[in-house]
């Protein structure tokens, strides 16, 4: 078990690296994140903008398309030179290398979430001091079963020539169910002031233990070098 | 088709008194993508120890059969063993006794050589990978460019650089697919040195290549592929340049 957590840490350590290395796609993620942020608080209006459905809904935008680009980036690393053919041939379980990935892809979104989430605190008026645990519990479940599902089909469609496109046609349906959830519970939230319920939690977890524990199976199946 | 399984291939290697399991045993491999079939029943066994070149022109199934042997892809039919274990479930102790240089380096751009060579020799669980990375890179000669980003060397820097990698974990097979392509002279020459060094150590070598005359000068057997068959096999000594080179062209 130790050794798996040694090369997890392994392939995400490597994709950090390569990352604060060469910004590439934090730097393109953020912005791109705060833009959607800005333009779609802008161009729904102070009314909409107080609405706390509409205020979270654009916060997830920011996040979707932010993920979707993470997730490419992070296995277009491995595209260059022949770089997964490499992983493959090491003595590593697939599972192993979908976990690094999964990591990596985690950290990206946390660091998108941590310049986005305060641009969208100041536009819509978010109070986050009323129940930051609950915030962080809600972006976490979300996040792991977006992460899970995106990395996952990230590994599919690097393989083909239609990519971008592709992957978030394919991501963004997979996690309705996620986006929903964590939507109307942070509406709840910062809206009407809902403590956070167990039962949408429960949900949440639910999906990311299934989409997590699918993912590794079959990962081994659509890894092509 | 029955896959062939290590169990059935095992005795056929021990019938001969003296002789371990072949480092590779095909028997009618075959390998189709969509309707075509790039592989057809390639039956052929690799002793431990020897240098194989395997020659062809292009698409005749040189790449897909080095492919397949590193078990990046799974052969449609057929069977395939490497030290006597099916290569169907490998494991990552037979994967570990394996080493590839591709068409394509295999590296990370924006990683330093020696970076890469450590990240690998870790993922293969090297004895102290640091050390082990230098004396990789000055066996290339690239130790004075150990801190350098691969992104920034020549075609032929980079080919020494994967051919480290591939050796960074003392595999007793190395499969080599095109190593020389895009090199010029002297990192051909210094390819082909280390790849001679290798053999000489007593490993493995099978090798892809479109130069006839300096395959049969660098191995000791030849096989020539065309359409995904094997239409020659011999030992090298047996072996004229221009009748090879007649095969290949068909």
């Amino acid at each position: 078990m130790t050794k798996v957590l040694r090369q997890i840490a392994l392939v995400s350590g490597k994709d950090l690296r390569i990352e604060a290395r060469s910004r590439q796609t934090l730097g393109l993620v953020v912005v791109l994140g705060v833009l959607i942020v800005v333009v779609l608080g802008l161009g729904l209006g102070p009314q909409q903008v107080a609405s706390g459905m509409a205020a979270t809904a654009v916060l997830w935008v920011a996040y979707l398309f932010g993920g979707v680009l993470c997730f490419e980036k992070t296995m277009a690393v491995e595209r260059h030179d022949g770089a997964l053919a490499g992983l493959m041939l090491a003595p590593i379980d697939r599972g192993v290398i979908y976990a690094g990935k999964l990591i990596s892809n985690l950290a990206l979104m946390v660091a998108l979430a941590l310049v986005v989430t305060p641009v969208a605190v100041v536009m819509f008026g978010f109070d986050l001091s009323a129940s930051p645990f609950g915030f962080a519990a809600i972006m976490a479940g979300g996040f792991v079963g977006f992460a899970a599902v995106g990395t996952l089909f990230a590994a599919a469609v690097s393989s083909t020539r239609l990519q971008g496109g592709l992957l978030a046609m394919v991501v963004f349906p997979l996690s309705l169910p996620l986006v929903i959830a964590s939507t109307q519970m942070m509406a709840r939230l910062f809206g009407e002031g809902e403590p956070l319920g167990s039962v949408g939690l429960t949900v949440l977890i639910a999906f990311d233990a299934v989409y997590l524990v699918v993912s590794w199976l079959v990962f081994e199946l659509i890894l092509e070098p | 088709m029955t896959a062939i399984t290590a169990e059935s291939i095992m005795p056929l290697a021990d019938a001969v008194p003296g002789t371990a399991s072949p480092a590779v045993a095909m028997r009618r491999l075959s390998k189709r993508y969509d309707e075509r079939w790039v592989l057809r029943d390639i039956t052929l066994d690799v002793p431990m120890g020897s240098y194989l070149a395997l020659l062809g022109a292009n698409g005749a199934g040189k790449s897909t059969l080095l492919h397949t042997l590193a078990m990046l892809s799974p052969a449609t039919r057929g069977g395939l063993c490497l030290f006597g274990e099916s290569a169907a479930r490998p494991s990552p102790a037979l994967r570990a006794r394996l080493g590839m240089i591709g068409h394509q380096p295999m590296l990370y751009r924006d990683l330093s050589a020696a970076e890469n060579l450590i990240f690998f020799g870790k993922l293969y669980d090297v004895s102290r990978p640091k050390q082990r990375a230098l004396d990789m890179l000055e066996r290339v000669g690239l130790a004075d460019r150990a801190q350098s980003v691969v992104k920034t060397f020549s075609r032929g820097m980079t080919q020494r650089l994967s051919i480290a990698r591939a050796l960074m974990h003392a595999p007793e097979l190395l499969l080599a697919d095109e190593p020389f392509s895009g090199l010029d002279v002297p990192s051909v020459r210094a390819v082909s040195a280390l790849l001679s060094e290798l053999h000489a150590d007593g490993k493995t070598v099978i090798l892809t290549n479109h130069d006839v005359r300096q395959s049969l000068e660098l191995a000791q057997r030849v096989v020539v592929l065309r359409q995904g068959g094997v239409v020659s096999d011999r030992p090298v000594l047996d072996a004229d340049a221009e009748e090879v080179t007649r095969e290949v062209i068909g």
